[in-house]
């Protein structure tokens, strides 16, 4: 079975901007993907390219096997998409747009079933949408709900999303959360590109964690805590001996007779370093997401600010 | 606002200056200009497009009223289209398509806004200064006469201004101080050709502009009015916008609709929707005109002109303008040109859903990029074929209620004449958007106004046959008066044609914009 998406080498440039270099990415039927990485790392250049929007300096990108760039309309049979940003027609109403939406995708031998319809009109309450507005006296958020539903409410086996909660509250968001483990259960695949780190650690199989146009880690959660580094309290009986020196660990002392290490990889190192001295608590725990993000987002900062 | 500002003052320029140089050359002696000032200025039909003359047998007068009555109708619109972006408050660059869509800002016309709006004013000033005075127009004359024309931009624009405090959205503004500026000018027609009606043209700015008399008898203290006007406009309008903040909206958008899901099956069917507005607004325009064009086709007759005269005007490309049909083969050149405007804006409207990037909603949908731009260009030849057949006989239902007789078989050919330039132009025009999506409509407005500028001033000063053969225009012949020509017509349709394929190949092989 072909992946819902593959990309091999794809890169794309804009001039002098390398927005995206050497993706390599697989993401299999039916999983959550979650894509993050700080502003202007590239997700939404991936996004446009898997949807053959923008045309990909090298590499190519497959949906299902189609060929994102060369046949658009093939490949975007089997997807929904959710922008950043919602782009709508102001003179349609809400309900107009929903409607617009459905019957674009739908090909004609396969109009949207009366169960199809029911389901969205579940989701237009679920999300509290006011359907009869136009879209201009909607707001930013409501805009976004449009978006999302069009796009929850189709059977595509994959789900684009953009930051697709941006603008959302919060009681909107975990219905949200709800409506993207539903499609999971219906065997949806799901590329969420995400700033939030509680939903991409609720929602996602796998994430990947893009800087700079290059994917620079990837796996599922426990693989990435596996290998960032973990928070190891060591308290001393009496003063805190003198920081052993230890490549890669970072030390602080956060009290007279305590030392915090952040130790990458193996605990060894630092228990053979420990020995003869006398420890009377270690408290060891594993990084939150947090940790790990910050520590690849402050990278990007680093170089930025060279 | 500064393309916009841009591309005015250089129609500004350069008709102010081929004008009197054209008028100079065609007619070189007293006793022609004489003959002309009889015969041709006392044209109804002339009078309805360019206003009514003091005093054309000299090269200041005919400037006067050639310049003034098309640069007072031009200056209307830019005070229109700028005031309109300005109040809207958004960055958007030089589009001409914003027409067609958006909110307006709920603010007021802020000191800036106005700022620019004077600023555009004087640039348009001195543009047309410089064009009369490279002309060989003294001084003084020429910078009244500019004052005069410019004088039609402020009030224009504090009516826009106005309109865009009153109106919930963008195209509503629009709509409104579209029409009222169309009311303002069917005034002013009417003032010029209906004898007792001279006194409207107080009641309008464009009859402001005439009434300054420039190089006749000049009235300066008439520009206390558009002065006052625009004074009064700006004061309420602000008046206005001020109640509208503590939420007494004037007229509330309708901001919630029942569903009509009509039309709303296809991509082409979504832009059929988006433009009913604008075809509607442009039919009914086509048509008022084409029956009041029709209605003074019969204001001339033959006696009243010389030979030498009328072999003068037979320069100005249209045959002889002294019998209805002449006169009818005439003005539909501009019918021509307006149709292949109206064309290029429809292209501009899918244009716009690009920079809007409502396109890349549509595109991650399964819709092709070539099929949404050929059902794009579809509409636009379809709807400027609408127009074209509701010139024809609109126009002979005028002349008919003015007492000419003319076939209306004829009419509605001449009409018809339109549709193969709008192809032609449609092709171009979606040739240059798919080739560079952001420079497209300036290039095709200016395309398209500097080809039938070309006709007209070379037809005027008599360039040679070559110069001429360069624009389309030359090739579209003056039906009913010419019989219609099959191979122009058809060598423009190829090209629009195959243009238009190039276009949606083209648009497949590149990066969507964004705004
Ligand atoms: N159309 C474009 N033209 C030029 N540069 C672009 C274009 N689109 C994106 N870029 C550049 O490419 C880089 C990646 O942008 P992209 O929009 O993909 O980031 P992102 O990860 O989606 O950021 P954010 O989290 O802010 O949405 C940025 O440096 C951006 O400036
Ligand atoms: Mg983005």
């Amino acid at each position: 079975m072909n992946p819902a998406i593959r990309t091999s080498g794809l890169g794309k440039r804009y001039g002098e901007t390398v927005a995206l270099d050497g993706l390599d990415l697989e993401i299999r039927p039916g999983e959550v993907y979650g894509y993050l990485g700080p502003n202007g790392a590239g997700k939404t250049t991936t996004i446009r390219l898997l949807l053959g929007l923008h045309r990909p300096s090298a590499g190519r990108a497959e949906l299902f096997g189609v060929d994102a760039w060369g046949d658009p309309v093939r490949a975007h049979r089997n997807v929904a998409y959710v922008a950043g940003e919602p782009f709508l027609w102001p003179s349609l109403t809400a309900g107009e747009t929903l409607e617009l939406l459905s019957r674009l995708r739908a090909s004609d031998d396969e109009r949207s079933s009366a169960s199809d319809i029911a389901y969205r009109e579940r989701l237009v309450q679920r999300f509290e949408l006011d359907v009869r507005k136009k879209v201009r006296a909607l707001s930013k958020g409501n805009r976004q709900k449009v978006q999302l539903i069009a796009a929850l409410a189709t059977r595509a086996e994959l789900l684009l999303l953009d930051e697709p909660t941006s603008g959302l509250d919060p009681l909107m968001e975990m219905v949200f959360r709800e409506c993207v483990n539903e499609a999971k259960d219906r065997g949806q695949t799901v590329f969420l590109s995400s700033h939030i780190l509680s939903e991409v650690e609720a929602l996602c199989d796998r994430v990947g964690i893009l800087r700079d146009g290059r994917l620079i880690e990837q796996g599922t959660l426990a693989e990435l805590r596996h290998l960032s580094a973990q928070t190891v309290e060591v308290t001393f009986a009496g003063q805190a001996p003198a920081p052993p020196p230890l490549p890669g660990i970072t030390v602080v002392a956060t009290a007279p007779n305590t030392l915090r290490f952040q130790v990458p990889g193996e605990l060894t190192p630092l228990i053979d370093a420990l020995q003869g001295h006398h420890v009377l608590t270690l408290r060891s725990r594993e990084p939150s997401l947090e940790e790990i993000f910050l520590h690849h987002y402050d990278g990007a900062h680093d170089r930025a600010g060279r | 606002m500064r393309i916009l500002t841009v591309a005015f003052a250089y129609v500004f320029a350069i008709y102010s200056y081929i004008q009197p140089s054209g008028y100079r050359a065609a007619y070189p002696t007293r006793s022609d200009r004489l003959a002309f000032a009889h015969s041709f200025a006392t044209n109804q039909g002339l009078r309805l497009l360019y206003g009514r003359p003091h005093d054309v047998s000299t090269v200041t007068g005919y400037a006067a009223w050639r310049v003034g009555g098309v640069l007072a109708l031009a200056a209307a619109l830019y005070g229109l289209l700028g005031a309109v972006r300005l109040t809207r408050g958004e960055e958007d660059s030089g589009r001409f398509e914003l027409l067609l869509a958006g909110t307006v800002a709920r603010r007021t016309l802020t000191f800036a806004a106005l700022a620019a709006i004077a600023t555009g004013t004087a640039i348009l000033w001195v543009a047309e200064l410089a064009g009369l005075i490279v002309a060989g127009l003294p001084l003084g004359g020429s910078a009244y006469l500019a004052l005069a024309t410019t004088s039609v931009v402020p009030v224009c624009a504090a009516i826009a201004a106005f309109a865009a405090q009153l109106a919930p959205t963008r195209r509503v503004a629009l709509e409104f101080a579209g029409s009222t500026i169309a009311v303002l000018f069917l005034l002013r027609v009417l003032a010029d050709t209906v004898d007792s009606l001279g006194w409207l043209r107080w009641a309008t700015p464009l009859g402001w502009a005439e009434q300054l008399r420039p190089f006749a008898h000049p009235q300066p203290l008439v520009l206390l009015l558009p002065g006052a006007a625009t004074a009064l406009l700006v004061a309420l309008g602000s008046r206005i916008a001020d109640r509208r903040d503590i939420g007494t909206g004037v007229l509330p958008a309708r901001d919630t609709a029942p569903p009509r899901p009509r039309l709303l099956h296809s991509a082409t069917g979504l832009a059929v929707r988006g433009q009913q507005g604008v075809l509607i607004a442009w039919s009914g325009s086509v048509a008022v005109f084409a029956f009041i064009l029709g209605t003074v086709a019969k204001s001339i007759s033959p006696a009243d002109i010389s030979g030498s005269v009328h072999n003068e005007i037979e320069k100005l490309g249209s045959g002889s303008i002294t019998n209805p049909t002449g006169y009818l083969a005439f003005v539909f050149l501009f019918l021509v040109f307006a149709v292949s405007v109206f064309a290029c804006t429809q292209i501009g409207a899918a244009r716009q859903e690009e920079l809007d990037q409502r396109l890349e909603t549509l595109l991650a949908l399964p819709v092709g990029r070539g099929r949404w731009l050929a059902g794009r260009i579809a509409l636009a030849v379809l709807a400027a074929a609408g127009l074209s057949l509701i010139a024809g006989p609109l126009a002979w239902a005028g002349a008919s209620a003015g007492g000419a007789h003319i076939s209306l078989a004829r009419m509605i050919g001449a009409g018809a004449n339109a549709l193969p330039t709008a192809i032609l132009f449609t092709g171009i025009a979606a040739l240059a958007y798919a080739v560079a999506p952001r420079a497209s409509s300036a290039i095709t407005y200016t395309l398209l106004t500097v080809s039938f500028l070309w006709q007209l001033v070379g037809s005027l000063i008599a360039a040679p046959r070559w110069v001429l053969d360069l624009t389309p225009f030359a090739h579209v012949a003056l039906v009913p008066t010419q019989p219609f020509r099959a191979l122009a017509a058809g060598i423009m349709i190829t090209i629009g044609v195959v243009s238009a394929l190039a276009a949606t190949r083209i648009l497949k092989r590149r990066d969507l914009v964004g705004p």
